[in-house]
């Protein structure tokens, strides 16, 4: 009784909880399936797609198609780059650990405005690239992220692992790509994806560095936000912007279910051998 | 390591993080500094003088005391919230950790879609208003309005969902451990709660809500979007007056952007000395 009294509880408290998480999107997502939805009626009148004709009309695949490569290049620059600075930080290669610490998570104390508007003058007299200055400096605003995931896993791995397979004839390259890396994965996947996403959520360094010609789903959604109210576009591009991240979310969640599932049954084989 | 060469290897190793972060955050930062005292002009002769200070002044205070409102208010509710829902998915039976899934969605919801949904949500004619059915006219300002309601919201939303993260990440493997051995020794579920569960959320807590407090304070689309036109915080000022037509007016931008880091610099030597002595008191 007691027990059930427990379980009982606990679901009263999740309930607020769940509904705090999950009540923002509400909106966004109606409104993106709403034809017509006036006041005061709590639900819409008239179900269609007219948000998505009108995002399509706007460019949202396009934008969303330079999203997605503006956040795979942050990803592919700042996961390596983490993952080399959490090796030397987690595995205590060097004596300045916490100098190089503090240098890389300084940009966490920095305001991104700062950055994108101090360097704006000075990408424009160096001529540079504006899209490459964006990756550049997002790359910076991810590193704290990938570095601090990846000195967590490095930390809680024994260096001795890569040491044993060097002793059993593998060369660094080959250990590196069926030892460490294999040992690593779960955080190097989890690193760039914070770093991806800081790619393709970011607005202000874009909005600043991009010179109005980066024009990526961010960019797209602050426009229609900001503008006379046409829910049914803004809500569109919100859901075309969270729908793919969740979509990963969720496949992760099933693969990593998936694997625990065989398990057992890996481990039951090895026992039979 | 005592392996010969470990010593310069770990250097290369950190050195293409370490260079690309010192050069892009020296440049910038530089950059400001030297434009905020008119040393950088964009056209004419630099000469040293403090007015884009001075001219921006009024309005920097103001600016201040709301960008620090709303930071404070932010990391406020995001830790309470983010700490409660923390605790209670450790303690919900496997069968329900599906409660979680919520959470597990807003975390890679960007801000701005983030700002986007408060809007439609919280706006008069926005879903919220229609649920309770109160008249337009009636519906108190939450977006634009004298408080900055919907803001605050949108940021306590999505960062209470980060901190009850972090916090899970960094307790959820020794945490049911050492309560199920409390509760053996006699401990009752407050003693349990004060003595053993929150010194072992605290360390990643207040981790967690420095970080939120430095992104809220220096974060630009929310505001811009949800805030209200006066009194507005530092980086929504910063945006305005560096693109204001008036090109006299970059050193106040610089000058509002200098503040900005200013702070945060101050709120993050403020809380790392307090943020560590929790770490190592573990």
């Amino acid at each position: 009784m007691n027990a059930r009294r427990a379980a009982l509880g606990q679901v009263v408290a999740a309930v607020p909880l769940a509904v705090w998480f999950a009540m923002p999107l509400v909106p966004i997502v109606l409104w993106a399936v709403a034809a017509r939805w006036s006041w005061p009626a709590a639900l819409p009148q008239r179900w269609g797609l007219t948000g998505w004709r009108e995002a399509g009309a706007a460019g949202l695949p396009s934008a969303m198609a330079r999203s997605t490569l503006l956040g795979l290049a942050v990803a592919c620059l700042a996961t390596p780059l983490g993952a080399m600075a959490g090796r030397a930080l987690g595995w205590r290669l060097t004596r300045h650990s916490g100098a190089a610490s503090l240098v890389l998570l300084a940009p966490i104390a920095i305001p991104p405005f700062a950055v994108a508007t101090g360097l704006d003058t000075l990408v424009l007299r160096a001529r540079l690239p504006g899209s490459l200055a964006v990756v550049l400096v997002l790359s910076v605003l991810a590193l704290p992220y990938t570095t601090y995931i990846l000195r967590a896993a490095y930390t809680a791995t024994d260096p001795d692992l890569e040491l044993q397979a060097r002793m059993l004839g593998a060369a660094p390259r080959y250990v590196l790509r069926s030892v460490t890396i294999p040992v690593l994965r779960p955080a190097l996947v989890t690193a760039a994806a914070m770093a991806f996403l800081v790619g393709w959520s970011d607005y202000v360094v874009t909005l600043v560095l991009g010179g109005g010609r980066l024009v990526t789903a961010p960019m797209l959604l602050a426009s229609s936000a900001s503008g006379t109210g046409n829910e049914p576009l803004v809500a569109a591009i919100s859901v075309a912007s969270i729908l793919p991240l969740l979509a990963v979310v969720a496949g992760g969640v099933l693969v990593r279910r998936g694997r625990q599932g065989r398990r057992p049954a890996a481990a039951r084989c090895r026992h039979e051998w | 390591m005592t392996v010969p060469g470990a010593q310069r290897r770990g250097l290369a190793l950190l050195a293409p993080a370490v260079v690309l972060t010192a050069v892009v955050t020296t440049a910038a930062v530089g950059s400001v500094l030297l434009t905020s005292l008119g040393l950088l002009p964009l056209f004419g002769p630099a000469t040293a003088s403090l007015q884009g200070f001075e001219a921006a002044a009024p309005d920097l205070r103001v600016a201040s005391r709301e960008s620090i409102l709303i930071a404070t208010a932010s990391t406020a509710v995001a830790l309470v919230v983010g700490l409660t829902a923390a605790l209670l998915l450790l303690r919900l039976a496997p069968r329900r950790r599906w409660l979680g899934a919520p959470l597990a969605a807003v975390l890679p919801v960007p801000h701005l879609v983030g700002a986007a949904a408060m809007g439609l949500l919280l706006s008069g004619g926005g879903m919220l208003s229609r649920v309770f059915g109160v008249e337009q006219s009636t519906w108190p300002e939450l977006v634009g309005g004298p408080w900055p309601v919907a803001v605050v919201a949108e940021f306590a939303w999505k960062e209470s969902a980060f901190v009850a993260v972090v916090v899970l990440a960094s307790t959820s493997a020794a945490l049911p451990d050492l309560s199920y051995a409390a509760r053996m020794l006699g401990a009752g579920a407050r003693q349990r709660l004060l003595r053993v569960i929150l010194p072992m959320a605290a360390p990643a807590a207040a981790a967690a809500s420095l970080i939120v407090f430095l992104y809220t304070l220096g974060s630009y689309e929310v505001a811009w979007l949800l805030g209200r036109a006066y009194p507005e915080p530092l980086p929504v000022m910063a945006y305005r007056l560096y693109t204001s037509i008036d090109l006299a007016a970059r050193p106040q931008a610089a000058a509002t952007a200098v503040t900005a880091i200013g702070l945060s610099v101050i709120a993050a030597a403020a809380t790392l000395p307090l943020i560590r002595r929790l770490g190592a008191a573990q």
